[in-house]
């Protein structure tokens, strides 16, 4: 096997939101590069919808620090606060700043960034629903992906394109670099850096009903879990109420910020019973669980009863095309029927994970549930969790998260690379990964063992046993599924040989990660024997906080996954019942 | 329903050049063009090789050519099509493997126009103001995801590889005509090249590729005319 | 210690500064218009009022008496010259990849146009009625 050899002072995994970010706060201070499996531009970041909230109070009065209530109480407590205070905080800046660098936001007659209502967003602690939401029409991810990557290219940022970073190494817990696989040619590359941030992503695809890209499969994560370093929060997966039924394929929340309604099959708009204040715009733990219960209660809409409507038909075609003409066109593309005049069928869709890997609010990401650090190692995004979205994230906040942090994430590799010294990574780095791709070409393919199919039952049963309402029954059900597929796991083989865009080997070694995410999920969902936020157990249907007031850390412990506990980090803000 | 699917194949390892492969696979009429690739990548031949991410047609991963028309593999289902279901690589790049083509010189035109924003002005500590009716002059052309299936689309593109191509040029239109952008100048004098927007025979292929409904040619006749009144 | 990127800030310079291809563009649209007006007045004047039999020398000579059906004419000329060249040169740039054969191509094709330019020019200017 061919392998490469680059030095850099820094490197980038991930190049969406968060990952773009960070390099623009690194590139002008370092040599750095960006590492990504896929084109910039194909970033999931590039499919987020609705907006990027901030308190910039141009529509009507507002104040970061009740944007800060809403993400803490949307978080069911969760949520440390003084994180929070920085991702309010900041959040002004960090809007003001992509439209600096070109962002083409929808605006107000008066020239201002426009803002809209969104679920869980509220002014004056919870008084009304808030217009805090910045946007550009259905399609402010698409802008962000893309202002964040032009402004990359003014800047001559250096990407590595389709290369696939698949090891990270770390001696005596410092970071010296990463190991990435050419996917054009099947090549080796040891990039020697001491500075590494991990900006990869989500892994939705442990769901089969997912609103994830293929390619959100927990890389990140899933590396350095296998590394030893723990993954904090996994218990808590956040199932957007809209997603379109059977696909998945997500319709902005901002459909009901601008006015729409959740309906059950006799029309009746059943979130009135469970959020009598702000409704449709509870948050969305809440809404998914106020679905599934009215479809386990029979009200459910078409022959199987499983799904609700999604109503903008009171709208009018003006404000639909106008503010969602891109979630519009998924129903005409793939539902094939018109929104203006009909409500859509929706279902809950896997969309985010809280959990991921533990930082500190300068992204940096820590060693166990003590404190430790990783020297050199970063994580921005969905892939980490800094936590401020605790265990349920509002919607727009994740827009947020990846500037912010992403932000922070570039400074402190900044500060780590101006304050050390390069230290040398050999080609002898490659040897683990070459040994682990040679054992994939050399071992005979059979279908029993195959990728797809190991695959397939994980997301299968995930959907059934972890989803939205869990139990120790299901958990333990899914427990022993999971350990099956470990199993099978170690036998998997792939068809495809050859050395050119191989995706079936990336998509098998993709796989280990989400059986590690997995694990971790459900070992997590398993120990959490309280209801708090996406997390609902039916066997423990109230929160706990004199027991779990806490963050989850999940160590790898052979095949099995190993719990910890760190205490959450409060504010200003007192733990009270979460009524809307 | 069993539907008939003939792709054309090319592996840069053991191949000179493309040919057919023929597959036969059952689908729902609702399933994408995509869903089918998979079924065959995933459950019959582990080395069919193409690209894709999002699945429902936003990040511009998987153009490709189907029954001789570009379009997204994610954004089109099995019942809008004809049976059997033809697939080809889009044209006018070269060819590394399969269904998936080099990107590259796609991505060095887009980087020649100057993808971004300048404005040299120092723009406060608020955002710059914009009106309504300026942010919608270039509200179509903010759409584009780069997936190249405008571009291989072009005669002209096919045959003259040095001319830049519509999605190039779309992306100059988005910055041209926003009202904070100051770099028109410079934009538009790529633009008179011998490979600029002048190279453009207005074939409309362009516009009917499009897989996020941009109208492109009239991106690029709008750039032609901001190119001769500002000359 | 703290690196520098050299390329930092870097833009892509324009291609080439010339404005040949504008100026050709426009030329097209402006001397369609006026080639429309040109090619049917003469087609009306040669099918229409007169009647094609009695196009002889001296209904050429009667007209080229005047400087104005001088300059129709020759305007007529260089216009669609002009005209159909640069489209063929659009056509040729289009479809011929080689460079050689492309060079060959539009050599031949300028100075077959020139060629034409020049002899009808001489025709028109030159041109002393006999009768």
């Amino acid at each position: 096997m061919k392998i490469v050899k680059h030095s850099f002072d820094g490197i980038i995994v991930g190049a969406g939101g968060a990952g773009l970010r960070a390099a623009i706060e690194a590139a002008p201070t370092m040599k750095l590069a960006v590492i990504t499996k896929l084109y910039p531009t194909r970033s999931h970041t590039g499919a987020a919808q609705g907006g990027m909230s901030a308190a910039l109070a141009n529509v009507e009065e507002d104040n970061w620090n009740w944007h800060a209530f809403d993400t803490v109480k949307g978080s069911d407590y969760l949520a440390d606060q003084p994180a929070v205070d920085i991702l309010c905080k900041e959040a002004i800046d960090a809007v003001v700043e992509l439209e600096h660098w070109g962002l083409p936001f929808s605006r107000l007659e008066s020239g201002k960034i426009a803002q809209r209502r969104f679920g869980g967003h509220t002014v004056k602690e919870g008084a009304a629903p808030a217009f805090r939401a910045c946007y550009a029409a259905d399609r402010t991810g698409h802008m962000i992906l893309q202002t964040l990557y032009q402004k990359c290219v003014s800047m001559g940022v250096e990407f590595f394109d389709e290369f696939q970073v698949l090891d990270i190494k770390i001696e005596d817990g410092v970071c010296k670099g990463v190991v990435a696989y050419e996917i054009a040619t099947g090549d080796l590359h040891v990039f020697e850096a001491r500075a590494v941030t991990f900006a990869t992503g989500g892994f939705g695809k442990i769901f089969k009903v997912s609103s994830n890209a293929h390619s959100l499969t927990g890389d990140g994560p899933g590396m350095l879990y296998q590394k030893g370093i723990p993954l904090e929060d996994m218990e808590f997966y956040q199932f957007h109420p809209t997603g379109i039924y059977r696909l998945g394929i997500l319709l902005s929340e901002a459909a009901r910020g601008e006015g729409g309604i959740l309906r059950n099959k006799d029309g009746e708009r059943f979130m009135e019973r469970y959020a009598p204040s702000i409704k449709d715009l509870a948050p969305r733990d809440m809404v998914s669980r106020a679905i599934a219960t009215e479809i386990s209660a029979g009200n459910g809409a078409g022959p199987n009863n499983d799904y609700v409507f999604l109503d903008l038909t009171h709208l009018g075609e003006e404000a639909i095309m106008k503010k969602l003409p891109d979630i519009t066109d998924f129903v005409r593309t793939y539902v094939k029927i018109e929104p203006i005049n009909d409500p859509i069928p929706v279902q809950p869709t896997a969309h985010y994970a809280m959990g991921g890997i533990p930082t500190d609010v300068n992204g940096r990401v820590l060693s166990d549930h003590k404190g430790g650090v990783i020297e050199g190692v970063y994580a921005a995004g969905e892939a980490a969790c800094v936590s401020v979205h605790g265990a349920n994230r509002l919607g727009t906040n994740s827009l947020l998260d990846i500037v912010v942090f992403g932000k922070r994430a570039g400074q402190s590799m900044v500060d780590y690379v101006s304050s050390t010294k390069a230290s040398p990574l050999n080609e002898s780095a490659a040897d683990d990964l070459s040994n682990k791709i040679s054992g994939f070409m050399e071992k005979e393919h059979t279908t029993e063992f195959s990728v797809a199919k190991i695959r397939s039952e994980l997301q299968d049963s995930m959907e059934e046993n972890a989803k939205i309402f869990r139990s120790k029954e299901t958990l333990d059900n899914q427990t022993e599924i999971l350990s099956d597929l470990r199993e099978r796991y170690k036998n998997v083989t792939i068809s495809d040989k050859s050395k050119v865009f191989n995706s079936e080997l990336l998509e098998a070694i993709e796989l280990d990660y989400l059986l590690d995410m997995a694990d971790t999920t459900v070992a997590s969902a398993l120990a959490r024997k309280e209801s708090r936020g996406a997390h609902s157990r039916e066997d423990y249907p109230d929160r706990d906080d004199t027991k779990f007031m806490k963050h989850s850390f999940a160590f790898k412990n052979g095949d099995s996954v190993k719990l910890e506990y760190k205490d959450v980090e409060l504010g200003k803000y007192e733990p009270m019942e979460r009524k809307y | 329903m069993e539907i008939d699917l003939k792709i054309l194949r090319y592996d840069p390892e053991n191949d000179k050049k493309g040919h057919w492969e023929y597959y036969k696979v059952d689908a729902e009429p609702e399933e994408r063009i995509l869903d089918l690739l998979h079924k065959i990548k995933w459950f019959e031949d582990g080395s069919l090789s193409f690209r894709k991410s999002c699945a429902h047609g936003v990040c511009g991963s998987d153009a490709m050519v189907v029954n001789g028309e570009n379009m997204l593999a994610c954004q089109v289902l099995v019942k809008e099509v004809s049976n059997p279901i033809k697939i080809e690589p889009i044209r006018g790049l070269p060819v590394l493997k399969d269904l998936i083509v080099d990107m590259e010189p796609f991505f060095d035109s887009y980087k020649k126009v100057m993808p971004f924003l300048i404005n040299d002005d120092e723009p406060g500590d608020r955002e710059r103001l914009q009106s309504p009716e300026d942010r919608d002059k270039f509200e179509d052309t903010t759409k584009c995801i780069l997936c190249a299936a405008c571009t291989t689309s072009c005669p002209v593109f096919w045959t003259a590889d040095s001319y830049i191509g519509p999605a190039a040029i779309v992306n100059a239109h988005r910055f041209v005509m926003d009202s904070r952008d100051q770099g028109s100048k410079q934009r538009l004098e790529i633009m008179k090249d011998v490979n600029g927007a002048f190279r453009c025979r207005t074939a409309f292929n362009c516009t009917s590729a499009c897989p996020r409904g941009i109208q492109v040619t009239k991106a690029i006749e709008d750039v032609k005319r901001e190119t001769l009144l500002n000359n | 210690m703290k690196t520098q990127r050299t390329d930092w800030g870097r833009r892509q310079p324009p291609l080439v500064g010339s404005s040949f291809e504008l100026y050709a563009w426009f030329f097209m649209r402006v001397s369609g218009l006026l080639l429309v007006l040109l090619a049917v007045g003469h087609m009306f004047i040669m099918h229409v009022f007169n009647d094609t039999l009695n196009l002889d020398y001296e209904f050429v000579a009667a007209r080229w008496d005047t400087p104005y059906w001088r300059a129709f004419d020759w305007l007529l000329l260089a216009l669609s010259l002009l005209h159909g060249t640069n489209g063929l040169r659009v056509v040729l740039h289009d479809n011929i990849s080689d460079q050689t054969v492309r060079k060959l191509s539009l050599s031949a094709l300028y100075v077959t146009s020139t060629v034409f330019f020049i002899l009808g020019t001489y025709v028109i200017v030159a041109f002393v009625s006999k009768l």
